[in-house]
């Protein structure tokens, strides 16, 4: 299932029922499934070591290829907790870093906590599993499922389909 | 693992245009059946392209996003894959966020779509219920008789679309104009935002400007693009990034001197009028340079003010356009213009003084403006600049007075009709507007008053939402509860009855102070909760039509798939009810009302398209939208490039108009153009909008913005939308919410005199101390409940952007909320 911008199913199906509701106003739909693209095989994704835990500071942004090395990555320190990070305060997560909208490479802003796509000015939120806070494209960034191993860093796996491909593993 | 299926060689391959904004993008739709995919080497898909290795940047990418399975009438299912089409001079492959996800809002049992209406329903008393399509028109038309012959005409009320793109089009806009205007002869019409049957922009039409005078192309040819209540960066994207956004970063220099030659000229600027800091500030900025792009932060409603002081700098500094003002305008309008919108009897610096204070905003500002748009080039040369305004000034303080001063400013620096130039709307919808001559005056009878007043007996909604959008929202919201009650009764009452019978009960109940409510849309929208009667439309996609868009390019839409159960488009629904109401007053022996009903006999759109299309001579008497000769197959041929109208036939063959007013003539019975003199440069904030202003501490501004289209009818349905904005927001002030201990996420209600409405609390420097902004038709929170009813009483347009409220915090940030992004939504570096 594709990842949805910051919300996840459950969390969704929790605002139907209860939250939005009561709270602003009626109206409230039901929830909705997934989008469009269908499952494919579940192929195996590579393991791939990112870099060593210790040395890694806040605010650095560590460029590596996943899951191939013609899908540009970048994995960041956040400093902060983010969705789906790892580490030290679940602050260390990764991303495709091909824009989502028209494949070009988005840019790490530390002081924003956003990474920016130079061509359109798409935005994205890097705690917030690299939904898009505003511009054209029109899914999150791909997220790059990491964890530690023995003091490594270690890429497993996507969340969201990678700009230029039909699926993932070509 | 996502993937997404690939079109095989033999997918059938149609054009579209985006349904949302005025822009109008162009599309590839293709189609095939599920489990027929093709395969990533380039002979086995239908683009040819090689999915086997990483595309680069700008290849066709198709986004899982642009991607759907939906289900036809006789159960099978296809793959649709829409996707921005690279040879469209519009949008030349790109898609905004909201075209991006086109294949999103398509009807699909699997998905949240899946609630369109399906079929006719009448409201009994436990919900509306299914009936079938003959017994809903014949319900619908005997009231609408019955209604006519006791009352009168005026008494049948309707609102509805009158644009392009998705749920208009000229098919559908003429078959609306057909049964209304023609057929029953009301003058208690009005246009699905407003509350009246009204031009947004009479002050253009009365000058003699048409409302959309340039070709996008001339936003990239412009010295200086100005934007006046406008964020085209959001809202108008593809024109803004592939046409403003590259004359700004120098991309069309050498288009430039193409087509100018010698003359001198740089890489474009951009002034934006804007009370907020915008995305599209931002972008400009990122694009041109931040010494190229001017921002005015103005104060609510002094937009006018600012452009008479920037036209009135123009005229002292001698930089107007004095040849195009004695060749092509009215002298006496010219001086009037003049002593009243410029105060030429007060000094330039005590103005423009007085403007800048009003506005909150530098008077050297206004100066350099002024310099941007008029001031002569090297050589003497005419400066180019272009002239785009919409809802921030269109909804503003005094929509007449606003579009004028605009107008006066193109034709006093001649930035009209010449490459480069133009002063246009931006537009929010797309167009497509054909009707036969409204029968009421100017201004036109406010129908949400002839509403609430019980003038209107019988009232027909078609895809809107006033409940959720029209003024004072929450007394229309009443009104249609309290007189739908009385009607309600005589309908259950007279469940199974003979029809006569039921249709005489319910006229007893309109003559009780009732009113029959009939909706026609593609969901249960707020105000079709409340409908008697509730007839399901067929969308965009599910039937042909045709429509222009900013720069009036003339396309066909094609179907692609079936509308959903007994779904069918507006225009047919139009015409089922005009024969059976043909046939009531023949039955009746009144042959003079039954054939007022006469000839709607369309068998498919394209009857339709040409039956309106004899209201055009394919001469110079033509309106801007004319569009002689065309038909379907000529459309077909030219794709999602089009043609733009008005058309002209010349030696038997179709040519468009990529310009209007390129030959210095104008729409005036003297074809000179007619500067409007307004009484004073600024008109002041009016009755209740100056008492509102003063007992509530914070401008409640509103509009719309990047992700959801309208009212989130579609967007709320599919998730990357709906969680982008699952709730309504307000943006605040830093310093503001400090001081009422408000942090971003907290859930804070907004209340005035007129309703109250709650939403999340979004700090951002977007906005002034003391300026608030929140999204146009949240459907989960309305601004419309705190905008009052006041109108420009010259026209009818309210002042949609001018609410003032208190604001106070109801608690911290909600559960839901824990995963929103707060970051900023106007940074782009």
């Amino acid at each position: 299932m594709i990842k949805t911008a910051k919300l996840n199913r459950r969390d969704f199906l929790e605002i139907g029922s209860a939250g939005v509701a009561t709270i602003i106003a009626g109206n409230v739909l039901l929830p909705t499934s997934a989008q469009g693209a269908t499952q494919g095989k579940d192929e195996a994704y590579p393991m791939v070591d990112v870099g060593p835990l210790s040395g890694l500071q806040v605010g650095a942004a560590v460029e590596f290829s996943y899951p191939d090395e013609n899908s540009p990555a970048v994995m960041i320190h956040l400093g902060e907790t983010a969705k789906g990070g790892i580490g030290p305060d679940n602050a260390i997560v990764a991303y495709s870093t091909l824009c989502t909208h028209k494949g070009c490479p988005v840019e790490y802003h530390p002081e924003r906590k956003m990474l920016i796509c130079p061509c359109h000015w798409s935005t994205f939120d890097v705690a917030k599993a690299g939904g898009v806070v505003i511009g054209q494209a029109s899914q999150p960034l791909p997220q790059i499922k990491l964890r530690l191993k023995n003091g490594q860093i270690q890429a497993y796996g996507v969340d969201g389909l990678i700009y230029g491909r039909h699926t993932n593993i070509l | 693992m996502v993937q997404v299926p690939l079109p095989p060689k033999n997918a059938k391959r149609l054009n579209t245009v985006c349904q949302f904004c005025i822009v109008g993008c162009g599309y590839n739709v293709y189609r095939w059946p599920e489990g027929k995919d093709g395969g990533p080497a380039p002979s086995d898909n239908a683009l040819g392209v090689d999915y086997r290795a990483q595309l680069d940047a700008f290849d066709d990418w198709i986004a899982p996003s642009m991607h759907s399975v939906v289900t036809d009438k006789d159960g099978s299912r296809h793959n649709i894959v829409i996707k921005p089409d690279n040879d469209c001079v519009v949008n030349k492959g790109l898609a905004s966020v909201r075209g991006g996800g086109l294949a999103q809002t398509l009807y699909s049992p699997d998905r949240a779509t899946r609630d369109r209406l399906q079929a006719p329903m009448l409201k009994g008393p436990r919900g509306h219920k299914a009936i079938s399509w003959d017994e809903a028109t014949d319900l619908g038309s005997r009231v609408i008789k019955a209604v006519i012959d006791h009352w009168g005409p005026d008494a049948v009320g309707m609102k509805f679309f009158d644009h392009g793109g998705g749920g208009g089009g000229f098919e559908n806009n003429w078959a609306v104009g057909r049964f209304f205007f023609t057929g029953v002869g009301t003058r208690a019409a009005s246009i699905h935002n407003r509350p009246a049957y009204n031009s947004e922009v009479h002050a253009s039409g009365d000058a003699g400007v048409a409302t959309l005078n340039n070709s996008y192309v001339d936003a990239q040819l412009a010295d200086t693009i100005v934007v006046i209540g406008a964020n085209p960066y959001e809202t108008q994207t593809n024109y803004f990034l592939n046409h403003m956004a590259l004359n700004l970063q120098g991309d069309t220099l050498d288009l430039k001197k193409s087509t100018f030659g010698d003359e001198p000229f740089e890489s474009g600027r951009m002034i934006i009028i804007d009370p907020r800091r915008t995305m599209t500030v931002a972008t400009a900025e990122s694009a041109a340079g931040k010494d190229n792009v001017l921002h005015l932060q103005i104060e609510p409603g002094t937009d006018i003010a600012a452009i008479n002081a920037i036209s009135r700098i123009i005229l002292d500094k001698r930089w107007y356009d004095v040849s195009f003002v004695n060749r092509s305008t009215e002298r006496q309008t010219f001086e009037a213009y003049q002593r009243s919108s410029l105060d030429t009897d007060q000094s330039l610096d005590n103005m423009v003084r007085q403007s800048a204070e009003l506005c909150g905003i530098p008077e050297a500002d206004l100066y350099k403006a002024a310099q941007w748009i008029a001031k002569p080039k090297k050589g003497g040369l005419r400066r180019r600049a272009l002239l785009h305004y919409e809802k921030g000034l269109i909804w503003g303080l005094k929509n007449y007075e606003g579009v004028a001063s605009v107008i006066n400013l193109a034709l006093l620096s001649g930035n009209i009709g010449r490459p480069g130039t133009g002063a246009s709307r931006l537009g929010g919808h797309q167009e497509g507007y054909i009707r036969p001559p409204y029968p009421g005056g100017r201004p036109a009878l406010n129908v949400d008053e002839a509403v609430r007043r019980g003038e209107v007996k019988c009232f027909w909604v078609g895809g809107c939402n006033p409940v959720l959008t029209t003024m004072n929202a929450e007394t229309m919201e009443q009104t249609m509860i309290e007189r739908g009650r009385p009607v309600q009764e005589a309908i259950d009452e007279t469940k199974d009855r003979p029809m006569g019978e039921r249709v005489a009960r319910i006229v007893e109940a309109l003559k009780a102070g009732g009113m029959f409510l009939m909706t026609q849309d593609i969901y249960m929208t707020a105000t079709a909760k409340q409908a008697h009667l509730v007839l399901p439309a067929a969308q965009w996609g599910e039937s042909e039509l045709t429509s222009i868009n900013g720069e009036r390019r003339l396309r066909l839409y094609d179907r692609f798939m079936d509308p959903p159960g007994e779904a069918i488009p507006d225009w047919e629904i139009m015409a089922r009810y005009a024969r059976r109401i043909r046939t009531l007053y023949l039955e009746d022996e009144n042959p003079l009302m039954a054939n007022r009903f006469l000839d709607f006999d369309w068998r498919k759109p394209e009857d339709v398209f040409i039956h309106a299309r004899y209201e055009f001579k394919g001469n110079s008497s033509d309106p801007a939208e004319g569009y002689s000769g065309v038909t379907y197959d000529f459309l077909r041929e030219r794709g999602t490039n089009g043609i733009q109208t008005p058309t002209r036939i010349v030696n038997g063959i179709i040519s468009g108009t990529p310009r209007i007013h390129s030959d210095g003539k104008f729409s005036t019975s003297s074809g000179r153009a007619r500067f409007i003199p307004a009484s004073l440069p600024w008109p002041s904030y009016a009755g209740q909008v100056a008492e509102q202003r003063k007992k509530h501490r914070f401008w409640i501004n509103n509009g719309r913005t990047n992700h959801i289209w309208q009212t989130f009818y579609h967007h709320q349905r599919v998730p990357f939308y709906n969680d982008h904005n699952p709730v309504p927001y307000i943006e605040m002030h830093a310093g503001d919410a400090q001081e009422m201990g408000v942090a971003s996420g907290d859930l804070v209600e907004i209340f005035n005199d007129v309703g109250t409405v709650r939403a999340l609390a979004y700090i951002t420097d977007a906005v002034k101390p003391g300026h608030t902004f929140m999204l146009f038709g949240h459907p989960r929170g309305s601004v419309g409940d705190l905008i009052s009813d006041h109108v420009d009483p010259k026209t009818t347009i309210p002042y949609y952007k001018g609410a003032w409220a208190d604001i106070r915090r109801i608690g911290p940030k909600p559960d839901f909320a824990k995963d929103l992004s707060f970051l900023p939504q106007n940074v782009s570096e």
